[in-house]
């Protein structure tokens, strides 16, 4: 799929997205260009830059491949708290008050983001109020320590000398903070308990990873310095390195199942209203669209009240209630399938509903054909059955005929003989027995051959290279016979199939066609057995209705077969078949 | 003579019993499948086994297969093999180690009786009984191939024909409203245009016809 002209709203999101990236690099040179490099603490200092770009990074490719997730903007928004923290180590004096201001700004972040996952917005009374205390504590219960301690580098920024009141704040916010880390674990252990084993193998690092962040943030200073004895510049970088894998985190988080773009439904339409029966499944498609490889496409199957999935396998209930997500595409309000897909994705119904619209008819179009399919491989299959139920009744009634009427025959015939040549009996009833054998014996040849047109004793005592033979032994004109076959290794019902198409053709050609001379070629290739019965009679021959050669026909094409006849006027006759040999 | 039956078809077998007993033949032993067949042969070791070609368990040829066996196994066995078709095939198959003892024909044949048990008589003194229907099939298709076969003259196709199917000089002549002589005749042009080797014996005679007739 290539970006085209179809996707106007994505081009211009995609303008949006490298907009800020080149504001984000721009910060990042000024970041640059004002740190103190000359210092001692160039490596610490060293880390707010390269934290930037690593929040800019990951926010953007966030936000690009799930464009209606909001994660991608809030890695974004903690990028610009850390930018004004490094800030504050600059010289200018704005960005020094900035930076000071905001120099707690990443703990709510934090919060957020942790709050926020997966889908970027805060659900829940009360983690929205943990988001919103998180904020008040990092912007309000910051502001004693700049307010009332005077800083030299941020000259104006304090309104009383007061170190007291700025110990009171911070330790008020420390408590917040501390009872914003309670709750928020509250939350997670919550959410945690709810989530599925597969979800809980993402969530239990990433909100682990959250929470040492937040901790580290809240208490690095406090226990580590007097604690450890950690020199305050190590508490820093200690702090900017676990910042620096937040972004990474989240973003890894969000983009687990594939690094497909979502946002390309406009992109799908298009594609599916031109695209042709070389197409992959809609399901396919649909995965890569909406990122999560594990999608799946169901059809509703009205008659039972269920769905089935592409392969038309009926989807059991326990597949329909595994903790994933199940979205009902619906056309013309009709339920006509759903997607399903991973709950994380689903926190964002929006999307997948849109997903469901968009594919709707195409979902509808690939029900049908499916359905087309399937009624026409019934429809094959009943015609299959029929010429084998056929082929199985013509051999019964043979064998019924051969065990039956014609032992009747032979031994009515005998006791007819044997009254004629019994002593006693006079001349006339002699003659009369034996006239009567005699009639007996012309109706038994009458009746060996409807056996034999309707099933050949060498057919299913030996097969097709017995019974062909037979026929072209008795041509009354000169038919060659070539063999490629061994016989039974294709099902009676193909043999047979075979065998008729052979004497019909014969038949026809002696019948119809004035032929002089005749060429029968069976061979099996592959598995295909080819029929082939040419003449050099008078042509014209047509497999019109009625004709022995257009049941012929239809009995090779309910076998997934096909006859070719070719039959110019006065250049003979060729007629072809190739039946298929699975056995 | 002694007889071996083997015959599926209950009633058929009692009825091919009773007349070959009154016939004057001694059966010996009737058998329902190929399998008893064979073992009543091997036991009882008649001049002749009458047996049909399709029998339990498979219903296919097991009869023929047989036959060749008890005519490879016991020289002494001649067979005659009965069928509801018949077909060149099974003819040339059951000819084929040229020893005669060998009769084919059509289970319709039974009926009338002398003939059918001329046959038998025939068969068993190492003659041949190939059924007319079949030898009708082998002498057309040589005459469309054989050119030698395709010149003789319509009564000397017919000699061919009766040749064929076994018969003495004397039945044919009978058959035929001719004189023994004339069918002597007649049998010595034929000789002459299909080239075959002069033999005395009436027998090896009738199966160097058979082989004219079936080769390719």
């Amino acid at each position: 799929m290539s970006m085209g002209a179809s996707a106007p709203i994505r081009r211009s999101f995609d303008r949006a997205l490298f907009a800020i990236l080149c504001l984000g690099l721009l910060l990042v040179l000024i970041l640059v260009a004002l740190l103190p490099w000359q210092g001692p603490y160039w490596a610490v200092l060293l880390l707010f830059p390269i934290n930037v770009l690593v929040y800019l990074g990951a926010g953007l490719l966030a936000w690009h491949y799930r464009p209606s997730n909001r994660m991608g903007a809030l890695i974004l928004l903690t990028g610009v708290w850390v930018f004004l923290g490094g800030a504050a180590n600059t010289d200018v004096p704005a960005l020094v008050w900035l930076g000071t201001i905001a120099s707690s700004m990443p703990l709510a972040g934090f919060v957020h983001l942790l709050l926020a996952f997966p889908k970027g917005r805060v659900r829940g009374t009360i983690a929205r109020a943990t988001v919103a205390l998180a904020y008040a504590t990092s912007i309000v219960l910051e502001a004693p320590r700049y307010l009332f301690i005077p800083d030299p580098t941020a000259p104006g920024l304090a309104i009383v000398d007061a170190p007291e009141l700025a110990r009171w704040g911070n330790i008020a916010q420390e408590l917040v903070g501390f009872l914003v880390l309670m709750s928020t674990l509250l939350v997670l252990v919550r959410r945690l308990r709810r989530a599925s084993t597969a979800e809980r193998r993402v969530l239990v690092p990433l909100y682990g990873y959250g929470i040492a962040a937040v901790v580290v943030l809240l208490f690095a200073s406090r226990l580590l310095r007097p604690v450890f004895g950690w020199a305050p510049t190590d508490v820093a970088a200690l702090q900017l390195l676990m910042f620096c894998g937040v972004p990474i985190a989240f973003a890894l988080g969000i983009l687990r199942g594939g690094v497909a773009r979502t946002g390309e439904l406009e992109e799908l339409g298009v594609w599916l209203g031109e695209a042709g029966n070389t197409k992959p499944a809609i399901g396919a498609a649909l995965a890569r669209t909406l990122g999560d490889p594990t999608l799946e496409v169901w059809f509703w199957v009205p008659g039972r009240d269920g769905y089935v999935d592409m392969d038309g396998a009926p989807v059991t209930a326990d597949r329909q209630h595994t903790g994933r997500g199940l979205e009902p595409v619906e056309l013309d309000g009709r339920r006509i399938g759903a997607i399903s897909c991973d709950i994380a994705l689903m926190d964002e119904p929006d999307l997948v509903r849109t997903a469901g619209r968009v594919v709707a008819i195409a979902l509808d179009r690939e029900r049908l054909i499916a359905e087309l399919l399937a009624s026409h491989r019934a429809l094959q299959s009943s015609r299959e059955r029929l010429v084998q139920v056929a082929d199985g009744e013509r051999r019964r009634i043979a064998q019924d005929l051969h065990d039956g009427l014609q032992v009747q025959l032979v031994l009515l015939a005998l006791e007819a003989q044997q009254l004629a040549n019994a002593g006693g009996v006079g001349g006339a009833v002699r003659e009369r027995a034996t006239v009567l054998r005699k009639g007996i014996d012309a109706a038994a040849a009458d009746l060996r051959e409807v056996v034999h047109a309707v099933m050949p004793a060498a057919l299913t005592q030996r097969g097709l290279s017995a019974a062909a033979e037979d026929l072209v032994d008795r041509m009354p004109v000169p038919t060659t016979l070539t063999l490629d076959v061994v016989d039974n290794e294709c099902p009676p019902v193909v043999e047979s199939t075979a065998y008729f198409v052979v004497a019909e053709a014969l038949a026809n050609a002696v019948k119809h066609a004035d032929a002089g001379a005749i060429a029968v070629l069976l061979r099996r290739q592959d598995d295909v057995l080819h029929v082939e019965v040419r003449d050099d009679g008078d042509g014209g021959a047509r497999a019109g209705a009625g004709s022995g050669l257009t049941g012929m026909a239809e009995r090779v094409e309910a076998l997934g077969g096909a006859v070719r006849i070719t039959s110019a006027d006065g250049h003979g006759t060729t007629i072809r078949a190739e039946i298929p040999c699975v056995s | 003579m002694r007889v071996v039956i083997g015959e599926d078809e209950a009633l058929l077998r009692r009825g091919l019993e009773l007349m070959l007993g009154d016939a004057g033949f001694d059966v010996v032993a009737v058998a329902g499948d190929a399998t008893e067949l064979e073992a009543a042969v091997a036991e009882h070791r008649p001049a002749l086994a009458v047996t049909d070609i399709r029998m339990p368990p498979s219903y296919t040829d097991e009869g023929l297969l047989a036959a060749l066996r008890i005519r490879t196994q016991f020289p002494q066995t001649a067979v005659v093999v009965l069928s509801q078709h018949v077909q060149r095939r099974y003819a040339v198959e059951l000819l084929s180690d040229q020893t005669g003892g060998i009769g084919y024909l059509l289970k319709q044949r039974i009926a009338d009786v002398d003939e059918f048990l001329g046959d038998l008589r025939r068969v068993a003194e190492g003659g041949t009984a190939i059924d007319p229907d079949v030898v009708a099939v082998m002498v057309s298709r040589a005459r469309r191939s054989n050119v030698a076969v395709g010149a003789l003259t319509p009564r000397q196709q017919e000699v061919l024909g009766l040749m064929a199917e076994g018969r003495s000089n004397a039945s044919i002549a009978a058959r035929l409203f001719l004189t023994e002589k004339a069918v002597v005749q007649h049998a010595s042009r034929i000789y002459d245009a299909l080239s075959l080797p002069v033999d005395s014996d009436a027998h090896r005679r009738v199966l160097a016809v058979l082989q004219h007739l079936n080769r390719d």
